[in-house]
């Protein structure tokens, strides 16, 4: 039998009218021979991973990055990124998984592990030994830009601590921090928390968990299954309540929007609920300005930004919000990369066999960064894992535009990654 | 919110976007994907074939087109005298110098190019990218042409032997695939990447030089460079001695991504926001009574709630049925996507096409399409449907693009003419 996603997905290949320009512009099989194109691993592959044929014919589909430029290039509507994605769930399941993939994929586990003793954790990951043989054993690149526990304490534990003075208001948006935010990362959530309360929304932060984006992209679609479940009983009152719920990381908000019901056959109406209430920030913050909701009190910010859109903004089918956004600050010059993908995907650029390709896919990126001259003292992206490989491949600071948005409002410091004391 | 919304980023598209923002407009345009230039040679053909003579080719098809409009009243040629449809063309040449991707026309002004297809046929053009018009079959020298060895999609004996039949000189000759890629697998748009790069194109002159005889011109498959194409192109003519052209290959076309990829950051850099992977789905529209409606906004499909795009003005330029602008049922119903414009497609499947497969009277479903007024506006009846709607490109009716080759030139001049209408 056939099931709903097979329904939304699969038939798109019939659509396939084989022009290749999918071929064309995938910035994976620029760079290499171990990945044919989407084109083959995607619509003209499928035809044999159908109707119980014994294996998947080829396995250079898991060099897939899953960065969607196939989707968002093809005239006529091929899902090609899902379905590799699916194509490589049924190698996992025919074929077990690497132990690697099975660590990469649990982020939240990692990242609660490592806060229990940051500094520890960070000197036990970050030594040159320790990468040396991790590499070895694992497969996880020596010099993959990894990420560093944060050490003055997570996400929850600021919030928490500071709930006495936080903003109260009769407009509430429930804010979903991810991963990254929590563990690596918790001064991306305390600009978020800034913009909202500048604006006069109430922040609430409920239980929540990983979205399981990186369980997917490696294929353990099963594990993906509980967290996306989870995440819908956690937040679902939310959802009913009529509250955004918005994200600042572009892949948890499209995990939670459409990535896991679509790659899950996942099609409640609880599910739906969680879909539409799901927000990228920028998209929220843009749909507040069309509605003349937004504070524009900015402070002249006089930088030159190259801006690097995440490829999930892609699947997002929302445009530049952040752009749109940032482009209101009065001092920024912002330099609007055209880069097809910064290369890294999620994990797929900490793999020891993909990390140069990573990297060669990247170059695109980290040259425009470089042509845009001496000026440039820090680069802008909203996904953490681009933001990391930004600064590996160019040696400049990324931020989150969001970041940039708290300090044009005079409430962040971009040095320092923190809130200004007022 | 832009005061105007071009629906499709194909070449009608981005010629009423480039006009509209010439003439002080806040332009986007958004596109379900990448569409028609990838599919096509590059070459701008404004009539290669009247209906009424379908099987000789239109030597000066400026000239031809007056006749063309007196057996067809409704064509869109129509709604333009030959003066706007001149004057467009040549906006479109000076345009594409601007962009870095300059074309020309017949050593004889007003006439067709006559360019070798992939398969060696006489195809008639109007206008041609500056590396195809060494091509021209009105020239005298004699033709090499020269594929690689494992080259998909690219036969040179084929190409030879047809033009031979066709009573044109020519002949075949094969270079190592190595002296195009060291890659396993690719595509010609990768090829012509590979071209950018001097190391990998260092061996190709000499290897040619060595192949020619005196006084031949040399055709290669359009593979020659993407940004890189005018040096490459002038150090083949120079390492060579003898002109060189391309012939346009399968899709992807080399030479239409050149000009898409062009056109497309020339716009970016006026202000032109060009997203493509949305495709835009539903429109929101009032219609008081007894006056033409108003579209308020169009909305394109996210991962979530649908997008509203909110602009003063909206032109859909998103192609018939081979661009996707329309869609068919099995039951013989075709309609437009977004607007559920009136259509002149025959609604009866028995009724679209004719007997023969290659007919030269061509199918009857693709003359169908989209009716507009002189100022490009849909209309039904006399009275244009919405007040801030227009419409060009190859989504309009009474003609049959494939089999006039008209594609482009309609294209080109009723992007440019549509813009106009509703920019003044």
């Amino acid at each position: 039998m056939f099931t709903e996603s097979w329904h939304s997905v699969g038939p798109t290949l019939d659509e396939c009218i084989k022009c290749n320009i999918c071929t064309s512009y995938c910035p994976v099989s620029a760079v290499t021979d171990l990945f044919p194109g989407p084109k083959y691993v995607g619509p003209q592959a499928q035809r044999f991973r159908e109707n119980g044929q014994p294996q998947s014919p080829d396995h250079s589909v898991d060099y897939c990055s899953g960065c969607r430029v196939c989707n968002e290039v093809c005239p006529t509507g091929v899902k090609i990124a899902e379905i590799n994605a699916r194509a490589r769930a049924q190698i996992v399941a025919e074929e077990g998984i690497p132990l690697r993939n099975r660590l990469l994929g649990r982020n939240e586990t990692l990242g609660k592990v490592g806060s229990v003793a940051p500094a520890l954790a960070n000197f036990s990951l970050h030594n040159s030994f320790s990468r040396v043989m991790a590499e070895k054993v694992m497969g996880i690149a020596r010099e993959a830009p990894l990420p560093h526990w944060s050490t003055t304490g997570t996400f929850g534990d600021w919030f928490k601590k500071t709930q006495s003075v936080r903003l109260k208001s009769d407009k509430k948006v429930v804010y979903y921090h991810g991963c990254a935010t929590m563990y690596y990362e918790p001064f991306v959530g305390k600009a978020a928390v800034a913009v909202f309360e500048h604006n006069g929304y109430e922040v609430l932060v409920p239980p929540q968990n990983c979205c399981g984006l990186p369980l997917l992209s490696n294929g353990e679609f099963g594990a993906a299954e509980g967290y996306h479940q989870n995440n819908i009983n956690k937040l679902l009152v939310y959802a009913q309540a009529g509250l955004d719920i918005v994200g600042t990381s572009t892949s948890c908000t499209l995990t939670l929007k459409e990535e896991a019901p679509e790659l899950l056959d996942m099609h409640s109406e609880n599910v739906h609920a969680i879909t539409m209430a799901t927000w990228d920030i920028f998209e929220w913050l843009r749909e507040r300005h069309g509605l003349g909701e937004l504070k524009t009190d900015f402070s002249e910010m006089n930088m030159v930004l190259p801006y690097h859109a995440p490829c999930q903004y892609r699947a997002h089918r929302i445009g530049k919000p952040a752009r749109d956004i940032l482009v209101l600050i009065p001092g920024i010059d912002l330099r609007e990369s055209q880069a097809r993908c910064c290369g890294i995907a999620g994990t797929y650029g900490y793999k020891k066999e993909k990390y140069q390709i990573a990297m060669d896919v990247g170059a695109e990126l980290f040259n425009f960064v470089a042509d845009q001259g001496e000026a440039v003292e820090m680069t802008a992206c909203d996904s953490e894992t681009c933001r990391w490989q930004l600064e590996h491949g160019t040696d400049l600071p990324s931020r989150h535009p969001i970041e940039i948005l708290a300090a044009a409002y005079g409430l962040y410091d971009l040095d320092k990654r923190d809130l200004v004391n007022r | 919110m832009s005061d105007l919304l071009v629906i499709g980023a194909g070449l009608s598209g981005l010629m009423a976007a480039y006009t509209a923002v010439k003439a002080g407009l806040s332009v986007n345009v958004v596109a379900k994907g990448l569409g028609s230039m990838h599919w096509s040679a590059a070459t701008i053909d404004v009539l290669g074939y009247s209906p009424a003579q379908p099987e000789t080719a239109v030597k000066r098809p400026l000239e031809q087109i007056p006749a063309l409009i007196k057996a067809n009243p409704q064509h869109p040629y129509a709604l333009l005298t030959n003066e706007h449809i001149a004057q467009a063309l040549a906006a479109f040449v000076a345009l594409s110098k601007d962009v870095g991707v300059p074309y020309g026309g017949a050593a004889n002004p007003g006439d067709n190019l006559l360019l070798p297809s992939p398969a060696g046929a006489a195809r008639p053009a109007y206008l041609a990218p500056k590396g195809q018009l060494a091509g021209d079959l009105s020239r005298s020298e004699p033709m090499l042409i020269v594929g690689f060895e494992g080259l998909r999609d690219f036969f040179p004996e084929l190409i030879a032997e047809n033009l031979n039949k066709l009573g044109y000189s020519a002949r075949a000759a094969f270079l190592p695939l190595k002296l195009a890629t060291n890659r396993r697998d690719f595509t010609n748009v990768q090829l012509a990447q590979g071209m950018d790069s001097k190391e990998q194109r260092a061996l190709l002159g000499p290897a040619l030089k060595k192949l020619l005889r005196p006084g031949e011109r040399i055709g290669l498959p359009a593979i020659l460079g993407i940004k890189a194409h005018a040096t490459v192109l002038a150090e083949l003519e120079r390492e060579t001695g003898a002109p060189v052209f391309e012939i346009p290959t399968l899709p992807p076309s080399v030479p239409g991504v050149r000009l898409y990829t062009a056109l497309r950051s020339y716009l970016q850099n006026l202000g032109v926001n060009l997203t493509a992977g949305m495709e835009v789905i539903h429109a929101s529209a009032v219609a008081p009574n007894g006056t033409p409606g108003s579209i308020q906004w169009v909305e394109s499909a996210t991962s979530s709630r649908p997008l509203k795009l909110l602009a003063d003005k909206f032109l859909l330029a998103t192609g018939g049925i081979l661009g996707g602008g329309f869609n068919s049922e099995m039951n013989g119903r075709v309609w437009e996507t977004i607007f559920d414009l009136p259509l002149t497609v025959p609604q009866n499947r028995a009724d679209w096409f004719q007997v023969r497969f290659i007919s030269p009277e061509g199918h009857p479903v693709f003359s169908g399409g989209v009716t507009v007024n002189k100022a490009f506006q849909p209309t039904a009846g006399e009275q244009p449907i919405y007040g801030n709607l227009w419409a060009a490109g190859n989504l309009l009716g009474h003609c049959d693009t494939i089999q006039e080759r008209s594609m482009e030139g309609i294209a080109i001049a009723t992007g440019v003419a549509a813009a106009q209408a509703l920019s003044s």
